[in-house]
């Protein structure tokens, strides 16, 4: 078609959207609202992601040797883990650098420590074993206490675990939300754009008399649900963009204060998510009123 | 050449509307559908444009099977035919030269071409005064005027008119007519269902009158029966 015709078209939907102005309305703020409570559940399943990852790089075993493990038997024991599913690395600290470890986390009360050199040293030797996926935490954890001359076994199970089950269920739910609010959002277009047609279905009809096609009938409806479709997303993002730097500045703040938990909670700072929102609103707001306002045309074409 | 093989239409809620009807209409002939309501002139006109389907029989329009149609080659058929309603039709929120020019703008015409031919038209409908006028600001008889501009910018070869005069006064009728005839003796082969008896006796065409759905007369040079 000639760009003339599409600037008649453009004309025309914009002319709809921005003319009827309750309904117009009505459905710009279902739009807006159904995205912003999407961005909500998006941004908690990005964080949550992040965190899983951070915990994913620093999940790892702790296996404590006995007391009167042999050189051969710890080399042993290293090779044989090494090969396990899911192990990234295996580290050995032996029982003096583990003291020279504690007495560098007492700081100041190191002197407690005193007397407890060499082979009065009372910490076994150990390994850390590095995991690639939470998954695995519980299964090498318990292939290394069925390990001979191995005295115990460390690995934050709660944590990794929960935190999964907890990604994995935020995850169905959000989309589970997405999905619905994305059809309740295509139902009002879909409702605002019937009554567009509606009220001009003797233009409609006088059109196809005339020898129109039924694309040059339906653009000016699909660019008014568009036009919709993405002024929702615009103020969906202009909502939810304040909204999470103002999480971000009070979640900071509060680092500050308890600087303890700085590298726990850690949220994705709003250039690494403004980016994935903009796409995934701008998408759904858009295929939202173009389809919403392609089904409410149909009936209508039929002349 | 417009030719109805045998066209039986029974409608949805069981009423025959048309049946065995056959007639053939040459290119540029002038024909007449008359007869009373429900007799099924509008059931051919509507058929004509496509709008509905026969149950059985079949539909020529220029060499073309209308039943074979697709229905996307459907607007580009029905550029080929002008058409007038008893109630005018014509868009409210635009003015009297984008009426006409709007049919131009659906076939793409070129905008040179646009902005020749609708002053054209609107000189040969009487209306060249009133282009900025908006359709509920004329008569019912400027108004259907209107209507036959753009029935015609686009060069029909076949001109439809549904009961054109039906809303109108006599001597209103009568101009209207007029420029059914011009456009006819250009060429155009016209197709008009009515029921006005004067406007039917007085132009002596070929008049096809129907009765309950069955074509009763077809005469050359007809008049019109009351009592056929």
């Amino acid at each position: 078609m000639k760009l003339r015709t599409w600037k008649s078209f453009f004309k025309q939907g914009f002319k709809n959207a921005f003319g009827n102005k309750t309904m117009s309305v009505a459905s710009i703020v279902a739009i807006a609202a159904a995205l912003c409570v999407l961005g909500v559940v998006m941004l908690i399943v990005l964080n949550l992601n992040y965190l899983m990852d951070d915990l994913e790089a620093k999940s790892e075993v702790t296996v404590f040797l006995d007391k009167d493990v042999s050189y051969s038997d710890i080399k042993a024991i290293e090779s044989k883990m090494e090969k396990w599913d899911g192990v990234r690395e295996v580290e050995f600290v032996s029982k003096s650098s583990a003291l020279a470890k504690w007495r560098e986390e007492l700081d100041d009360k190191a002197y407690l420590l005193d007397g407890y050199d060499g082979d009065k040293n009372p910490l076994p030797h150990s390994f850390i074993i590095g995991i690639e996926k939470p998954e695995y935490t519980e299964d090498i954890a318990s292939k290394a206490k069925l390990l001979p001359q191995v005295m115990k076994v460390n690995y934050s199970k709660e944590v990794a675990e929960s935190i999964g089950k907890v990604v994995h269920s935020v995850r169905l739910v959000g989309a589970a939300v997405v999905i619905i609010l994305a059809i309740i959002a295509a139902i009002i277009i879909h409702n605002t754009v019937r009554l567009t047609v509606y009220s001009r279905r003797r233009e409609i009809n006088i059109m196809k008399y005339i020898g129109a096609t039924d694309w040059y009938i339906r653009w000016p409806f699909i660019i008014e649900g568009f036009t919709i479709g993405i002024t929702g997303s615009l103020i969906a993002i202009a909502i939810i963009t304040p909204l999470y730097q103002y999480v971000l500045n009070k979640l900071a703040g509060q680092h500050l204060a308890e600087g303890f938990f700085v590298n726990i909670f850690r949220l994705l700072p709003l250039g690494d998510v403004i980016y994935n929102i903009l796409f995934v609103f701008i998408l759904v707001g858009v295929s939202v009123g173009v389809i919403g306002s392609g089904m409410s045309i149909r009936k209508h074409l039929k002349v | 050449m417009i030719e109805f093989r045998d066209v039986e239409k029974v409608y949805s809620n069981g009423v025959k509307a048309l049946s065995n009807a056959s007639f053939t209409i040459q290119n540029g002939e002038f024909v007449f559908f008359v007869g009373e309501s429900g007799a099924g002139k509008s059931t051919i006109i509507k058929l004509l444009l496509k709008e509905i389907e026969p149950t059985s029989g079949d539909i020529i329009v220029g060499g073309q099977s209308l039943s074979d149609m697709k229905r996307s080659e459907i607007p580009y058929y029905r550029r080929g035919l002008g058409v007038v309603f008893q109630d005018f039709r014509l868009l409210s929120d635009r003015n009297i030269y984008d009426n006409v020019a709007f049919a131009m703008e659906i076939v793409e015409a070129p905008r040179k071409e646009i902005r020749r031919k609708v002053p054209m038209l609107l000189g040969m409908v009487g209306l060249s005064s009133k282009a900025k006028c908006y359709p509920n600001e004329l008569s019912g008889g400027e108004q259907q005027r209107v209507a036959l501009a753009r029935a015609l910018v686009n060069n029909p070869s076949i001109l439809i008119a549904d009961e054109p005069s039906g809303n109108l006064d006599p001597a209103t009728a009568e101009e209207i007519m007029e420029i059914i005839e011009m456009a006819n003796r250009r060429g155009t082969t016209v197709i008009m269902a009515t029921h006005a008896k004067d406007i039917v006796d007085s132009m002596e065409k070929r008049v096809i009158t129907l009765k309950n759905g069955v074509i009763v007369r077809d005469e050359e040079k007809g008049g019109y029966f009351n009592e056929a």
